[in-house]
């Protein structure tokens, strides 16, 4: 039994996976993230391959999110929270580097794990908010980009025809594909996805997960999931993070995800896509 | 029924027995039942007395109190225009005040100081709040009124239309409906701070983090989303204050001139509802009794319609975050 | 996934919008920030602004209050200045004693009155109670005026009794009780329900849980409130106003009149006598710091207990 679910989440990992290793649209060099002096998360080097889907899997307190959340600066809101080791945005360390958080996030869009549209705006108004964000009130330009990330996000469809009721009228999955139709809509290099499906159903899950393989096209992914058949799905990398000893997250072992499911260097990495800990 | 060790009883069992037993009559129980309907019979008493005592007043001189212009002691007619403006315009002024600031305080509590500061900067909020009205009133009467009269009412007067505003009556009056809604206007900043405040930070920090993700700076962040989403719990917090604001009494009695004269310039003398029953209560005679007791329901009726209204705004503010 | 496609359309999507998008965020970030900044600046000013009232009534008190404090000012009775002696006032003995008399009375009418209510709010969830919640809530920010006038027409009128303490304690206790009963709600609300199915998993009789397991757990909670509605009695002047008489003995008794603190700030705030107001700062202090010193060590019990959970 084990061993049929095992080749059966190989043998996506092989198909999902393509091979060429081509730019990267972030690269993380010795990332450590820490909280008051204790650190949270650390030895994080790899690169996010652009037009490709890097997963950050692991059991739970190995800092997936921690890490993810560092990647658009986010921890510039908790106190005492501190980010050393290189993030680079083409080429430009994004802490360090001439460029201000609220750009960077322009540049690097989020998804949240509970689908968190603005309740108090119609679904367009949802869509184009990071633009009105950033300055822009050209209504073609608005309307383009609206129409466009909602296409990509596979919601056009649906709400063509009602762009102007609230954002709380949508499903659970609806209101997720918003959010990713909204982050997108600022044709972001980045999309940053914290388990994007665990607060949806599996069919809602499954047409996200659909959509993702597709959004590379547009964009470069890192997704954090507790899913293992998933990441095998949907990445084309993986970055295997685990807690050790003294309760700190580490970066084990990166590669692609064929790599990390059927071969991987690192017999703890092989432990845990067969699911014997986490 | 069959006792039955209780290690064995289901919980929905136990529950059940918990509610049966309950509402069964023992003393204990008795004595609660007791104690509420003490309380509600004190309730419709505290309404039912000064509507009762105001009565007289209701039936024979209803539009006097309500438009009318003089209030001649003992005798009458007496007429509530000047307080019922009174309290309008100090009301009005002070929440103005208390919004500006009061926004601009729980924001700056919610999003810009550390942490750690929050919680001192909430005690000092408290404690503003625990300031008894008639400290307030002194400190306005004996500090603030000599130093407006001395040095803000000319200034003020060297405005251009400034007698349309304020009146322009000269050095005369330290004390003034201005200075009494400046007065109340700090006085009702804390209830005002204390709700927005709540009501600002229970935005769900997913929202906030959303909206950053997007680009948006800090300021964005609370306007376009922040305080859009909080708006009807802000409205309620509104309305609490405008409740306090004309429930306010002493204060205003000491600060606002006590001269019952229904204008709008801001620099004269006035009162207020509650201060008119505060200053004339002393020397009332019978007569007059009744006049003040309607006033006394005008009141009740502004302040339990206002509070109301901002409870049931606060609620389904706390409803429509629960949805999202 | 293949009518996945089709919703989604040509899956080489190009990046025509990037360039403008990027071109007008970049050209008004430096002016989004700016405003942001001074936003938050100007929030910084608002609470500075909200602070400065705090800061100058506390220095206005001190500086004005302390030189009227010395033992004549606790221990001796007022006195009227005249034109021979303008400085000599007296204390405030009789104010003190008054508002002491009428703060214990209205405490023992409101707080187990309180309690109660609270209690039966807490444990039952019918009409009548939720109407009850309703009227506490409503009567919680009912002007303290109209506790003044509802004591005058019932105690000091209906009944005849004149002007006595028992009207001004009536009147703070009206006052006080919905504040206790809100205080008390929640603080029985916030015990566990498991404690009490502990309890009758055990076989304990209902009222017995209520009073043996319930109340003292919500103890903390019960006394914070009960403390926080004397402090706001004690401050309270437009109740007693209207119906304690004054009065310049040290008088207790339930059914004399007495004064009280704020009473003879309130009137000799307008005094002719220049001693007379300067003392008038002495007693706001007094009061001043006892409001705070209650709240305050009600407040920091409350948390210190809630640490210990």
């Amino acid at each position: 039994m084990e061993q049929e679910i095992m080749a059966d989440i190989q043998s996506q990992a092989t198909a999902a996976t393509s091979t060429s290793s081509g730019p990267a649209a972030m690269q993380l060099r010795n990332v450590a993230v820490s909280f008051n002096g204790r650190t949270a998360v650390r030895n994080c080097t790899f690169d996010v391959g652009k037009n490709r889907v890097t997963s950050l899997i692991g059991p739970s307190g190995s800092g997936k999110t921690t890490l993810l959340r560092a990647l658009n600066r986010l921890h510039d809101l908790t106190p005492g929270a501190k980010v050393s080791g290189e993030i680079l945005l083409e080429g430009v360390d994004v802490y360090r580097g001439d460029i201000t958080a609220t750009e960077l996030r322009a540049r690097v869009g989020m998804v949240f794990q509970r689908p968190n549209p603005f309740p108090t705006m119609s679904i367009y108004d949802n869509v184009i908010s990071g633009l009105r964000f950033n300055g822009i009130k050209k209504k073609s330009l608005l309307d383009a980009a609206a129409e466009s990330s909602l296409r990509s996000a596979a919601l056009w469809e649906s709400v063509e025809n009602r762009l102007k009721v609230p954002a709380s009228n949508l499903s659970g999955g609806e209101q997720q594909r918003l959010c990713i139709a909204r982050a997108l809509a600022m044709d972001p290099e980045v999309l940053l996805m914290d388990e994007p499906t665990s607060a949806l159903d599996p069919i809602a899950t499954l047409r996200i997960e659909e959509l993702m393989t597709t959004l590379k096209s547009r964009v470069s992914v890192v997704i954090v999931t507790h899913n293992m058949q998933q990441a095998a799905r949907i990445s084309d990398d993986c970055a295997f993070l685990l807690m050790g000893e003294d309760r700190t997250g580490e970066l084990i072992e990166f590669d692609t995800t064929e790599k990390i499911f059927n071969n991987p260097d690192d017999s703890r990495t092989l432990d845990y896509t067969l699911g014997r800990f986490g | 029924m069959a006792r039955v060790p209780s290690e064995l009883r289901r919980d929905d069992e136990v529950v059940a027995e918990f509610n049966s037993a309950t509402t069964s009559r023992s003393w204990y129980r008795n004595l609660l039942i007791v104690a509420a309907v003490l309380f509600a019979v004190v309730s419709v008493g505290f309404v039912g007395t000064i509507l009762w005592s105001s009565l007289p007043m209701w039936l024979h001189h209803a539009g006097t109190l309500l438009w009318g212009k003089g209030w001649n002691a003992p005798v009458g007619p007496f007429g509530g225009l000047a307080m019922i403006t009174g309290t309008v315009e100090t009301s009005l002024i002070a929440l103005l005040i208390a919004i500006v600031i009061g926004l601009g305080t729980s924001i700056a509590i919610v999003f810009v100081i550390p942490r750690r500061l929050r919680n001192v900067v909430a005690t000092l909020v408290e404690l503003l709040a625990a300031v008894p009205s008639i400290v307030y009133g002194l400190w306005g009467l004996l500090v603030i009124a000599p130093w407006m009269q001395n040095t803000v009412n000319p200034w003020l007067n060297s405005w251009p239309f400034a007698t349309t505003i304020f009146g322009n009556p000269g050095q005369e009056f330290g004390t003034s409906l201005l200075l009494a809604s400046v007065v109340l206007g700090i006085m009702i900043l804390p209830t005002f701070v204390a709700i927005s405040r709540e009501v600002l930070a229970v935005v769900p920090q997913d929202l906030v983090e959303a909206s950053l993700s997007l680009g948006a700076t800090r300021w964005q962040v609370i306007r376009e989303v922040v305080i859009p989403t909080s708006k009807v719990g802000l409205l309620g917090a509104t309305f609490l204050s405008l409740a306090r604001a004309t429930g306010e009494t002493v204060a205003v009695a000491l600060v606002a001139g006590g001269v019952a004269n229904a204008q709008f310039h801001l620099l004269y003398p006035g009162t207020s509802i509650a201060a008119w029953i505060a200053t004339q209560f002393g020397e009332s005679q019978s007569t007059e009794i009744p006049a003040l007791m309607a006033l006394g329901v005008l009141l009740m009726l502004l302040n339990f319609g206002l509070s109301l209204l901002s409870r049931s705004l606060v609620n389904r503010q706390r409803r429509l975050l629960a949805l999202v | 996934m293949s009518d996945l496609t089709n919703l989604v359309g040509p899956l080489e999507v190009g990046h025509e919008m990037r360039g403008e998008i990027r071109r007008i965020a970049n050209n008004t970030r430096a002016r989004r920030q700016f405003i942001s900044r001074v936003m938050m600046v100007l929030s910084l000013v608002a609470l500075s602004v909200a602070a400065v009232p705090l800061v100058l009534l506390i220095i206005v008190l001190l500086r004005n209050g302390i030189p009227t404090l010395n033992a004549a000012f606790f221990t001796q009775l007022p006195q009227t200045p005249t034109l021979v002696t303008p400085n000599i006032v007296g204390g405030v003995s009789n104010a003190i004693v008054g508002s002491l008399a009428l703060n214990l009375y209205a405490s023992i009418l409101a707080i187990p009155l309180g309690i109660l209510v609270g209690v039966y709010l807490a444990e039952n969830e019918t009409k009548f109670a939720t109407s009850l919640r309703v009227v506490a809530q409503t009567m919680a920010g009912a002007p303290s005026i109209l506790m003044g006038l509802f004591a005058f027409s019932f105690l000091v009128h209906d009944l005849n009794l004149g002007f006595t303490a028992l009207a001004g304690s009536f009147a703070l206790a009206v006052l006080m009780l919905p504040v206790i009963v809100i205080s008390t709600e929640i603080a029985v609300r916030s015990v566990p329900h498991t404690l009490r199915e502990a309890g009758l998993a055990l076989g304990a009789k209902p009222h017995k849980i209520s009073l043996k397991v319930v109340l003292p757990s919500a103890l903390t909670g019960i006394v914070t409130g009960a403390i926080l509605a004397v402090s706001r009695a004690v401050g309270e002047t437009a109740p007693v106003l209207l119906v304690i008489g004054g009065g310049f003995l040290n008088e207790w008794r339930p059914l004399n009149p007495v004064s009280a603190l704020p009473l003879t700030i309130y009137e000799n705030a307008k005094s002719e006598w220049p001693a007379q107001r300067a003392q008038v700062w002495g007693v706001a202090l007094v009061l001043v710091a006892f409001v705070f010193v209650l709240s305050l060590s009600a407040r920091i019990w409350a948390s210190r207990k809630q640490q210990v959970k």
